[in-house]
């Protein structure tokens, strides 16, 4: 069974009068990379799948289940959401950031437990913030405040990842680690799907890709059938030139 | 903040409030000593001393004490939704509109629960003039929420005038006080204490929610929150906690900012810890205004709305200041 | 908006009743008045005496108010009932007055509870009061309640018209056991009331604008008091149609009803500043005949004996204006 499949799915974008409608399946142990210009609709499609707004047409399964038939609690058991934007309410430290990772996992009258907060110790040391847990949110840097979005939805500990341009702020060692994150869940049968910009990461870690169009077309396939250098030139409307390293494709854009 | 536990400080804080009750009690234009009131509550005393004490003194405490539990617990819930810490019920206006639903209730010569009731609509009417429009299409910027708050209390306020103005002389002086709050008119403590009671226990399983709000309302969809029913359901509770208050004393300002902000200063920002130890320390500090407002310049009284103004104004003017 | 109503307790000279019923808007409640005035028609005259030995008289609020034995240790809550306690012939049985209690003099060393607006309770019940005179429309209706709830009788007063001047002296004296010279002082007033009302039956109607308060600028109707005076020396009111008990007004609606007099009250005493300001009016016929005249407000604007004075005094500044046909 598919994780999450998406049937004759049609996003509502604001002044975009028709869109293809989306029919794939995303099963475990997948990498989706989703692709497009700005405004092509990335964000509204992660956040269509994860229930925060409806679709114009068609359905989401999560589990073979309708997406609109699940409560949000259940929801948020089965799936997380890295947040492009964050807003930043009250102050408050990065170990409580993370604990509300636990959320959906714990009863109204239930604190947060001991092993709740050994799985958010763990993920704030597998983003490399363990050391900043004691910090306000409000003090740290663009770069560890993604980390710090990525190890909330770590302790979220969710089956589905859906992830809006995780790599944002970071530096390039650490968009690897979390490329590399988000590949290890996959390959621990989770289902990922995430917005990029970066057609280089994509092609370097998705098996999947989805590409946008601004017009609301669309696309979808495995990754070699997707990566055709036409096909991302018209995407983006950049010419690109492409070379191989190490057996895969490179893409540089040019003037 | 979590493996911490709730209760020390909230121990600490109902100490805090307990000693500030007695204190009140013990002070006042009548000069009664310690011994007096301690003769009091082991049930001997003078007659005199009884009925200050046991019907004058306590039942008005008590009264400022739920009365201020209820203001503080109503602004730290906005503040959540809002995610602004200047949110207050009577800078937003909505004790403006429980006065204009009470004042509405009186010159219909309707009487109590009636009043209780329009208080609530007039104050749950405001909420939603004040969220609907501040929220918009946009986001909740401070300086929007804020003017929105103002022109809807201003709103209010005119309305307030206009039926006080127009209303029969003998209706006047039972009236003038929902202008600013006063705790020389209350009467029974009781109800406003069930309900600062019953809230706080009704809050106690969202208090988790509340925190996840407090990160937008995306964040709390995506971890679990259904966002809606929350925001209704603080939507009710804030309108009936200020029309509570405000049918026990009119309307008093800045409970509900100040109060909030100084608890988040010291215990931060786990609502679970937040909003009880609110209903403590609102009540403590309401409870000492009272009390300095009916002895300062005895046997002439001020409006306790005038103390807590006077704290208020320079904690909101600060907290304007540093959200720029 | 919170800070635009002032309450009486800061404008010192427009404590008296009249005066802060104006200033609130208050038209006259018809109710209260009319229940007033039906209960004492129904009881007839010697409202008070109805049951001399057991000592109850009905109050304003047409209650029945029964002490077992005279009260000794009155609390008096409005400048009014103050003047007539002490007009009743009890003045030294009060024990506690409200702020601006300035009539008589001594009534001035008697402690003070507060404003009548916010009275401080404790105080007020240290003093151990056996009989407390409330203000009807001036004193906190639940601030009274908890009075009376402690155990302490509460007569509320509030007189509309001239015989409910003299019943209230006789009641409270009634109350305090002073009848000798409260029965003495209430026919005094009822007697000088009505010889200056038979002397003016026929006077000359002459048109008077009378002036409560300068900013804003209110006079009173027909139902009010004063009015009641103006008429009794054979003024006509220009505003006394007016629906509203102390209407706001402005200068234009006296230009346009070109008073013949203007009386004043004032802020103090010895004030005249009020009436220069209709001077830069000078087609007014009461400007062009110098009929402004100023009558201190303490004799006129407060229902007490001291009335019969201010009437007087009212009368014969509209016989000055006479004279000058």
């Amino acid at each position: 069974m598919s994780r999450l499949e998406i049937r004759e799915l049609v996003i509502d974008v604001p002044e975009r009068r028709s869109g293809q409608a989306l029919s794939l399946s995303i099963e475990p142990g997948q990498v989706w990379g989703v692709l497009g210009p700005n405004g092509a609709g990335k964000t509204t499609l992660l956040h269509t799948l994860a229930g925060l707004r409806a679709p114009r047409a068609g359905q989401v399964l999560v589990d073979g289940r309708p997406l609109a038939a699940l409560g949000r609690r259940q929801v948020a058991r089965t799936l997380g959401l890295v947040f492009q934007d964050r807003q930043d309410g009250f102050p408050a430290t990065v170990r409580e950031t993370a604990l509300i990772g636990r959320h959906p996992w714990l009863s109204a009258w239930q604190m947060e437990g001991g092993e709740d907060l050994q799985l958010a110790e763990a993920a704030l040391a597998r983003l490399d913030v363990d050391h900043l847990a004691e910090r306000l949110v409000s003090t740290l840097s663009g770069g560890e405040r993604q980390r710090l979005a990525i190890a909330t939805v770590l302790t979220q500990a969710p089956q589905i990842w859906l992830a809006d341009e995780p790599t944002n702020h970071l530096d390039l060692h650490h968009q690897t680690a979390v490329m590399a994150l988000l590949a290890e869940q996959a390959a621990e049968g989770r289902a990922v799907m995430m917005c990029l910009h970066d057609l280089n990461l994509a092609a370097r870690w998705c098996d999947h890709l989805l590409l946008l169009y601004p017009d609301g077309e669309a696309c979808w396939g495995p990754r070699d059938a997707m990566l055709v250098p036409a096909a991302l030139e018209a995407l983006y409307g950049q010419r690109l030139a492409t070379a191989e390293i190490d057996g895969a494709p490179v893409f540089v854009p040019v003037r | 903040m979590p493996r911490r536990s709730l209760w020390p400080p909230l121990a600490a804080l109902a100490l805090v409030g307990l000693a500030a009750l007695l204190f009140s009690v013990t002070v006042g234009s009548a000069a009664l000593s310690l011994a007096d009131v301690w003769a009091v509550v082991r049930g001997e005393g003078s007659p005199l001393a009884r009925t200050l004490i046991l019907e004058l003194r306590v039942p008005r405490s008590l009264a400022a004490f739920a009365v201020g539990g209820l203001l503080a617990v109503a602004g730290a819930l906005m503040q959540v939704l809002l995610r602004n810490p200047l949110a207050d019920p009577y800078v937003l206006g909505l004790s403006g509109g429980a006065s204009v639903g009470a004042l509405a209730a009186m010159l219909a010569g309707l009487g109590g629960a009636v009043i209780t009731g329009s208080a609530f609509a007039g104050a749950f009417l405001s909420t939603l003039l004040v969220f609907g429009l501040a929220h918009g299409t946009g986001s909740w910027t401070p300086s929007r929420l804020l003017l929105t708050g103002v022109v809807v209390a201003a709103g209010w306020g005119a309305v307030i005038t206009l039926m006080l103005a127009l209303s029969p002389a003998e209706r006047l002086p039972g009236m003038l006080y929902w202008l600013m709050g006063d705790l020389s008119y209350s009467r029974t403590p009781w109800p406003p204490l069930a309900l600062l009671l019953l809230i706080c226990l009704l809050l106690m399983p969202l208090g988790r929610s509340l925190n996840v709000m407090a990160r937008g309302p995306l964040q709390a969809a995506a971890l679990g929150v259904n966002v809606r029913p929350l925001e209704w359901t603080i939507y009710l509770v804030a309108s009936a906690l200020t029309a509570m208050a405000v049918t026990t004393a009119g309307s008093i300002g800045f409970v509900g900012l100040v109060v909030p902000h100084m608890l988040r200063l010291v215990l931060g920002n786990d609502q679970r810890l937040i909003l009880p130890a609110c209903a403590l320390a609102g009540g403590t500090l309401l409870v000492l205004a009272d009390t300095l407002a009916r002895t300062l310049i005895a046997p002439e009284q001020l409006p306790v709305g005038v103390i807590t103004a006077l704290l208020g104004v320079p904690t909101f003017l600060y907290l304007l200041y540093r959200s720029r | 908006m919170v800070m635009t109503i002032s309450t009486p307790a800061e404008r010192p000279s427009s404590v008296s009743i009249s005066a802060s019923n104006g200033r609130f808007g208050g038209a006259l409640g018809p109710a209260v008045f009319s229940g007033a005035s039906l209960a004492l028609a129904l009881l007839g005259p010697g409202v008070g005496e109805a049951r001399a030995e057991a000592l109850c008289a009905t109050d304003d609020r047409s209650r029945e108010i029964c002490l077992e034995a005279p009260a000794t240790r009155i609390a008096a809550l409005s400048p009014g009932a103050t003047e007539l306690v002490y007009a009743a012939g009890a003045g030294e049985k009060v024990v506690a007055v409200v702020a601006y209690s300035d009539y008589p003099p001594e009534a001035q060393e008697v402690q003070s509870v507060g404003s009548h607006t916010r009275m401080d309770l404790e105080a007020l019940v240290t003093l151990n009061p056996d009989l407390v005179i409330g203000w009807m429309t001036g004193n906190p209706p639940e601030q009274l309640e908890t009075i009376e709830a402690l155990g302490i009788p509460v007569f509320y007063i509030e007189p509309r018209d001239f015989e409910s001047v003299s019943s209230a002296v006789e009641r409270l004296a009634l109350l305090a056991d002073t009848r000798e010279e409260g029965d003495r002082v209430a026919a005094e007033f009822r007697d000088g009331m009505a010889a200056l009302a038979g002397r003016y039956a026929d006077a000359e109607p002459i048109s008077v604008f009378y002036q409560v308060w300068d900013e804003p600028l209110m006079t009173i109707n027909d139902e009010h008091l004063i009015g009641k005076v103006l008429t009794l020396c054979g003024g006509v009111n220009v505003f006394g149609e007016l629906s509203r008990l102390v209407p706001r007004i402005d200068d234009e609606s006296v230009l346009a009803a070109d008073p013949e007099a203007i009386l004043a009250g004032g802020m103090g005493e010895e004030n005249r500043q009020w009436l220069t300001h209709w001077e830069q009016y000078p087609g007014l016929t009461a400007v062009a005949q110098d009929n402004l005249y100023f009558v201190p407000p303490s004799l006129i604007q407060r229902p007490t004996p001291r009335l019969l004075e201010g009437s007087r005094l009212f009368c014969e500044k509209l016989d000055r204006a006479r004279d000058k046909r």
